[in-house]
């Protein structure tokens, strides 16, 4: 289990291509193979052609050659299929792998990566950028082995024939690059251009769709709508600029072709009529000049593949590459079989960049106390909590639990010693059971599902089981977009259910009541509290009525721990607790003065 | 939820319903659209007249004959060589007009479509917003609408294209030998057969990758934003686990859309060359036995015809994919504008300049779905002027009748009355600009400061927008900040806490000058003692002198108001001031001991 937080080393993507060598090297010979009989093919054609022309050939000479030419070709497709069947094929094993990796490396990445890192960008990693590198790699090896042994091969061939017809018929090539060449970076700059006023139109849209109680609250769907006009008008002109130069480059390559074999028309016909080249040897080379059409195309659909490609690599590589600051040590001892629960802050800090938002903090919690933390938003709560159970490591000072710094534990271990009930509860789209026995280790049902007496317990302690008793399928409902959707408090409440199910040595509770009315959360309290007690617990709130039910209180303030006591001593003293005691009772007490 | 996450379930290729649909978007361009048909056949034509050129200079000039010198037949090749140049020009610049003229056409095709689907969603109803998420609105707007364009411009003229290509090609090549063209004219519908069923094969195996593509995104998506809670429960191995099942499933469907593509692909070059031979065989025999029908120079052109010739076939076959897909686009993208819109605008609205700011309830009966009665023969009336303040436990309605005076919903029974008219007589927007609401979660544009408090409103001026967020107490905070009224923020709010979106959220609303209030103010967490009391403040100044209605949490808000109505299960059970509600001594007064943090029992 220690192993699985440990840091693998990134592999650059060659290594990835390479463990499938064997199979690349058949589609190389595949590519080689198809590519040597395609040029093999007009050799015959030429056969073929002079032995009509000049009258020379018979039927039996005919079958003979029409006989070549068919198993040339069908020989040719096979190995056409075979290329591609082998290196796209290659790809996609090398995209499995590239994606396992990278999610296994999401799994052990901390909370600091993913406030990063959105989740829509993530996705767009694993999925177009994903696909861009299989390009690169599937068609980058396909067809940069094709232009890479096609085109000198063609080219080759076509010198020999005759030289200088060759090169008369290759003026073209470097019309086609320069041009292609200065075509693709403008076509780049607008298709750019047009792209990023997309984004603008998708983030308009998003924005109005997400808030609709708002532009249909004020009724303002009219200007937006006149909003949207101007954008999409911006779009299309932005387009039509990009369709300017984009739409001449195929007319011209057709145009350009079409000149080569113009010219070969002229310098062979030439040569024809003089009787320097035969016939057959005219047509032969006009096929060869057909054969490079396809790499002449290629070869600048395959640099922009390569260029997409790398671009997207170096993003996956933001995941594969990004290194958690929460891991487990490579000299990391397994944990004692037993957990009390003692908790000890020595002179914790924590700093984000600049600001210091935690400040030299030292805390005793002994096992089995209930610590309620409260103080203004912002002044470091969650953050404290957070890293009390390793979300996030302390700049500086150090947390033990059971005497021993958090740090010493396996990740593992520690998760499975110190529960959490979030803010905002993480609920997945599977069953309601599910969701709350997340943490156990999975086992088979006995009867109804799994854990069911855990549970039915946990749920009973969150006061969630007089809500699930009304859902129709019971703790099978499903949660999610094709389930029920719970409310603030109903998710709360699983929350605690989830935390609580894990029967951890320590448990905290960030806030988890503030969707929850005080009816409710007395009666989970009431429930709740001997279960803590049995355990440690710290439990975060801005309210007094849930913060006087609990042992000890700290109010932070400012990073700092500003007060420290029970309710009674806290309500006696002033300060921020008193201040925030006296203002709840103020607020009901000029409730039952007003007139 | 978002783009990666989306069934594709292919279309039906000819849906009548679907097409009447399309058509009113071709309408507006039926010339252009004619005109870009009308320049296929001379592009055809000419484009295929090039290899008959190349016969001629064979045949003619380049196979040695008696009766011309050699100074005649190289000025022959010229005078060819300048026609085919000729050609060569006028096809390239019929190709570029008639992309040109597509690419125009399609943009102003997309956007048309994209306003009106815009247009449209705006106009749905709330409910379908909720069982609807932005990701999925957004591929409607987005890709599905370029999709159908593609269909329309790339398909529908590619198609004729690609038809006009090939009967072009079969003509050239009948009129250069009937019996070399009988082999193609027999071979053809076989060819298209064999191109089908593998172009059939290719898109099932597509459609299994896109399958299992989205089942993955769905659970890639999810994990990813729960990753902590994983990693807090110690479920890691076991998630990497569960992908790894998704994960070769999705290479697996991969694989075997490659197989099919591998054969799909080279299965033109085999049918040319299957045909190639077929031609080579006869056409040689033919030479052979001295057929004069047949020359060298009609074999060559031959050659470069079944090059040609394939190409479009190909094509064909492969655009149904692209029609299909584009089906189950149009269809969504029509699925939408074919929502009903529920709540409509009125034939002939009533004019609205101001309201008075009477609000009145009469015995209304509402339900979100026809089962459950949310609010049940309410009736209520408030003043011009008056506040009230809606009290009770969740789920009682409270909200429900907020969303009725802006009529987000229409109710099944009774009515709703502004000013003494039913809200359904007036048009909405008209409605809705002079109610103004504030949300409890405000929504906060990517725009300026300024711009989120005046909605855009160019007729709102900067001094109007620096006067209501002094009046709201939100002034103090947007000077503090770097940019002030013209900062830039950031999607959602991002950088701003709570309590700041809430006192824009209510500078806005008193921008807008509206002439009925309507709060939501459910309990916030995360709002500061200081800035919790600022908006308390605003609130209060925000109501009075104004008909105004809160659904107010704290009790703190409900001290000001002039009138508390007390809700329970749908029904008004008690009304009027809190002393004496709490003398009355009733389900207030309960409510009353549960907010005041008194847990009963205790």
């Amino acid at each position: 289990m220690v192993c699985t937080f440990m840091q693998p080393e990134p592999m650059p993507i060659s290594s990835y291509v390479l463990r499938y060598r064997r199979w690349a090297l058949f589609g190389f010979i595949s590519v080689a193979c198809a590519i040597g009989l395609g040029l093999y093919i007009p050799y015959i054609l030429k056969d073929v052609i002079d032995g009509l022309e000049t009258g020379v050939l018979d039927l039996h000479g005919l079958k003979k050659l029409i006989g070549t030419f068919l198993l040339a070709s069908v020989l040719a497709s096979v190995f056409s299929i075979l290329m591609r069947r082998i290196l796209l094929g290659v790809a996609h094993h090398v995209e499995h792998d590239i994606r396992r990796d990278v999610f296994a490396r999401l799994t052990i990445l901390d909370r600091g990566f993913f406030q990063r890192e959105r989740t829509g960008d993530i996705m767009t990693k694993m999925s177009s950028d994903l696909f861009s590198v299989k390009d690169m790699i599937g068609q980058g090896l396909l067809q940069g082995s094709r232009i890479m042994i096609g085109f000198p091969m063609a080219f080759g061939i076509m010198f020999t024939i005759n030289a200088r017809l060759a090169l008369v018929v290759m003026a073209i090539i470097p019309v086609i690059s320069i041009v292609f060449f200065v075509i693709i970076r403008l076509i780049r700059k607008r298709y750019d251009a047009a792209q990023e006023q997309f984004s603008l139109i998708s983030n308009f849209c998003q924005e109005n769709f997400g808030g609709f109680r708002t532009v249909k609250g004020f009724g303002i769907e009219e200007r937006m709508k006149s909003r949207f006009r101007d954008l999409n008008e911006k779009f299309i002109d932005l387009n039509m600029r990009l369709t300017r130069v984009e739409e001449p480059v195929w007319p011209f390559m057709v145009f350009m072709f079409g000149m080569g074999t113009l010219l070969l028309l002229l310098a062979g016909g030439r040569l024809v009529i003089r009787g320097d080249l035969t016939l057959g040897e005219f047509v032969q080379f006009n096929q060869y000049l057909l054969y490079l059409q396809w790499p002449m195309l290629a070869l600048g659909w395959t640099s922009n593949l390569f260029q997409r490609g790398i671009a997207s690599w170096k993003r996956i590589g933001t995941i594969l590459n990004a290194n958690p600051d929460v891991f487990d040590r490579p000299d990391v001892k397994p944990a004692p079989p037993q957990a009390n629960g003692d908790i000890v802050l020595e002179d914790v800090s924590f700093a984000d960049g600049e600001s210091r938002l935690i400040n030299n903090i030292s805390l005793h919690i002994p096992a089995g106390q209930v610590l309620g933390v409260t103080g203004p938003t912002g002044s470091g709560k969650t953050l404290l909590i957070s890293m009390m159970c390793r979300l996030m490591d302390p700049s500086s000072g150090r947390i033990l639990l059971d005497g021993r710094d958090l740090r010493d534990y396996p990740l593992t271990a520690l998760r499975s010693r110190i529960g959490l009930a979030p803010q905002e509860a993480f609920l997945f789209s599977d069953t309601l059971a599910n969701n709350i026995a997340l943490g156990l280790q999975p086992s088979d049902a006995t009867s109804g599902f799994p854990h069911e007496e855990k549970v039915l317990w946990a749920s009973g302690v969150a006061h969630l089981r007089e809500d699930v008793d009304q859902f129709p399928q019971k703790f099978s409902t499903m949660l999610g977009e094709r389930g029920v959707t719970l409310s603030g408090g109903q998710r709360q409440r699983t929350a605690i259910s989830r935390a609580v199910a894990l029967d951890t040595a320590v448990l905290i509770l960030d806030d988890v009541f503030s969707a929850v009315d005080t009816q409710t959360e007395a009666a989970i309290l009431a429930q709740l509290l001997p279960i803590l007690r049995k355990r440690t617990a710290i439990v975060v709130s801005h309210r007094v009525s849930t913060l006087k039910h609990v042992d000890r209180i700290i109010v932070i303030d400012d990073g700092r721990i500003v007060q420290d006591g029970t309710h009674g001593e806290l309500t006696s003293r002033p300060g921020y607790y008193r201040e925030q005691d006296e203002m709840q009772r103020l607020e009901a007490r000029l409730e039952g003065d007003s007139p | 939820m978002n783009e990666h996450v989306e069934s594709d379930i292919p279309g039906r290729l000819f849906d009548r319903r679907l097409l009447g649909h399309m058509i009113r978007y071709v309408r507006p361009y039926t010339r252009g659209m004619l005109l870009a048909f009308t320049i296929i056949v001379p592009l055809t034509i000419m484009m295929n007249y090039l290899p008959l050129l190349i016969r001629r200079a064979i045949d003619d000039y380049l196979v040695p004959t008696e009766s011309l010198t050699m100074a005649d037949r190289f000025g022959g090749l010229i005078s060819i060589t300048w026609i085919f140049l000729g050609i060569s020009v006028v096809v390239f610049f019929l190709r570029f007009a008639h992309g040109y003229l597509m690419s125009y056409i399609g943009q102003r095709i997309i956007f048309d479509m994209r306003a009106d689907v815009f247009a449209k969603i705006m106009r749905l109803p709330l409910r379908y917003f909720d069982r609807n998420p932005v990701g999925r609105l957004m591929t409607r707007v987005g890709s599905d609408v370029e999709a159908m364009q593609r269909l329309l411009t790339d398909g529908l003229i590619g198609l004729a294209t690609d038809v006009f290509t090939i009967i072009g090609i079969l003509g050239y090549m009948i009129y250069l030998s009937p019996k070399l063209a009988l082999i193609l004219i027999v071979l053809f519908p076989v060819l298209l057969g064999i191109l089908i069923f593998l172009n059939g094969k290719v898109r099932a195996a597509h459609r299994e990758v896109r399958k299992r593509q989205s089942a993955q995104n769905a659970f890639l998506q999810e994990m990813i934003t729960g990753m902590l809670t994983i990693q807090l429960f110690n479920r890691e191995e076991d998630t990497r686990g569960r992908f790894s099942v998704f994960n070769q499933r999705l290479r697996d469907a991969l694989l075997h859309s490659v197989k099919w593509f591998s054969y799909s692909f080279p299965a033109t070059e085999i049918l040319n060359a299957l045909t190639l031979t077929l031609v080579l065989a006869v056409g040689g025999f033919m030479l052979i036995q001295g057929d004069p029908a047949l020359t060298i120079g009609i074999l060559i052109a031959y050659l470069a015809y079944l090059r040609d010739f394939f190409r479009p076939l190909d094509d064909l076959s492969e655009k149904s994919n692209l029609l299909q897909s584009a089906m189950a686009s149009a269809e969504r993208v029509f699925a939408l504008l074919d929502t009903p819109e529920e709540i409509c605008d009125p034939e002939k609205p009533v004019a609205l300049d101001r309201f008075r700011g009477e609000v009145e309830l009469d015995h209304v009966w509402f339900a979100y779905n026809d089962e459950q009665w949310v609010l049940k023969d309410v009736s209520t009336r408030v003043r011009s002027g008056e506040s009230v303040a809606i009290v009770g436990a969740t789920g009682a309605g409270k909200s429900s009748i907020i969303s009725l005076i802006s009529r987000f919903y229409d109710i099944q029974r009774g009515s709703v009355r502004v000013d003494g008219r039913d809200v359904r007589e007036y048009r909405q927007s008209d409605l809705r600009q002079r109610v103004g609401v504030v949300l409890q979660d405000p929504f906060i544009f990517s725009a300026s400061i300024a711009d989120n408090i005046r909605l855009f409103n160019p007729a709102i001026s900067m001094e109007r927008v620096v006067e209501a967020a002094k009046y709201v107490n939100a002034h103090a905070f947007i000077m503090a900040r770097p940019g002030g009224y013209e900062e830039v923020l950031h999607e959602r709010g991002a950088g701003l806490s709570t309590g700041q979106k809430q006192l824009l959220a209510l500078a806005r609303a008193i921008a807008q000058d509206p002439d009925i209030l309507l709060i939501l103010d459910e309990a916030t967490a995360n709002v500061d003692t200081e800035t919790e009391w600022l908006i308390q403040d605003a609130l209060k100044k925000l109501m009075k002198d104004r008909t105004s209605i809160i659904i107010a949490h704290r009790l703190s808000t409900i001290r000001h108001v002039d009138r508390i109505l007390v809700m329970r299960h749908g029904e008004i059970v008690e009304q009027g001031s809190h002393a004496d509600l709490i003398a009355a001594d009733g389900y207030y007064k309960r409510l009353y001991d549960l907010l005041s943090h008194q847990p009963p029992g205790k």
